[in-house]
């Protein structure tokens, strides 16, 4: 199966306590592992105020998670927090072909840049050598 | 809502906003910005970025004000949706 990444925010509730927030950080890392994903990056955000009201609440605990992984983890991983109270919302993006996108975009254009760099040079030494030959 | 939108673009400075008459009514209209670079990888956790192309409103902004390409629209309005339903961006802000 393909090698995909994905990351995973969620926000948990802002009223449980720090220690809860820990040990569901740890089961997540933990769960992911056990169905064969990659942590990549792992960042506990912290509190943030929301753009609008979630469950009548102003703020939330942010949590990313950037995985490798085929996939399999992810809808388990969303089943768990989909039952879990203290996750408030979530979200999944899969971000490996965007990214790839990107550095084809950039590899281009570098390529480009390079082509018209050394088409410069080249014609600057060509003007300097036509001096030259004067 | 046409008009509404309009307003909402003209309390923006930095715009070139102007009357023109064609016909028998005076139409606005504003000048386009000068394109903008969008990066190759859109984060859309960026909320300093994406916050560019969202108005006091809370709209996304049309591509006709911020001068960018088609393709990046798309991008860049997706971001701001998953942005959204993140509760980093604001459905509606007022």
């Amino acid at each position: 199966m393909a090698n995909r990444t994905y990351e995973v925010m969620y926000i948990i509730n802002p009223e449980t306590d720090a220690e809860k927030i820990e040990k569901l950080n740890e089961a997540v890392g933990k769960l992911i592992e056990k169905e064969g994903g990659e942590i990549v990056r792992m960042d506990d955000i912290g509190i943030r105020n929301l753009a609008y009201p979630i469950e009548k609440k102003e703020s939330g605990h942010y949590v990313l998670f950037e995985i490798n992984g085929t996939g399999q983890e992810i809808a388990e991983l969303e089943r768990r927090m989909r039952v879990n109270d203290m996750v408030m919302r979530y979200m999944t993006v899969r971000v490996d072909e965007d990214r790839k996108k990107a550095a084809a975009i950039k590899a281009k254009r570098d390529a480009r840049n390079e082509k018209r760099a050394t088409r410069a040079t080249t014609v600057k030494v060509e003007e300097a050598e036509a001096v030259d030959a004067q | 809502m046409a008009e509404r939108e309009m307003e909402v673009i003209n309390d923006r400075d930095g715009f070139g906003v102007g009357e023109d008459v064609i016909g028998d009514r005076p139409r606005r209209y504003q000048r386009r910005r000068p394109r903008q670079m969008v990066p190759d990888y859109l984060d859309w956790k960026d909320i300093e970025y994406l916050g560019q192309f969202v108005p006091e409103r809370g709209k996304i902004m049309p591509r006709r004000i911020s001068g960018i390409s088609a393709k990046d629209q798309r991008r860049i309005s997706t971001a701001i949706k998953r942005a959204r339903s993140m509760a980093m961006l604001p459905f509606v802000a007022d």
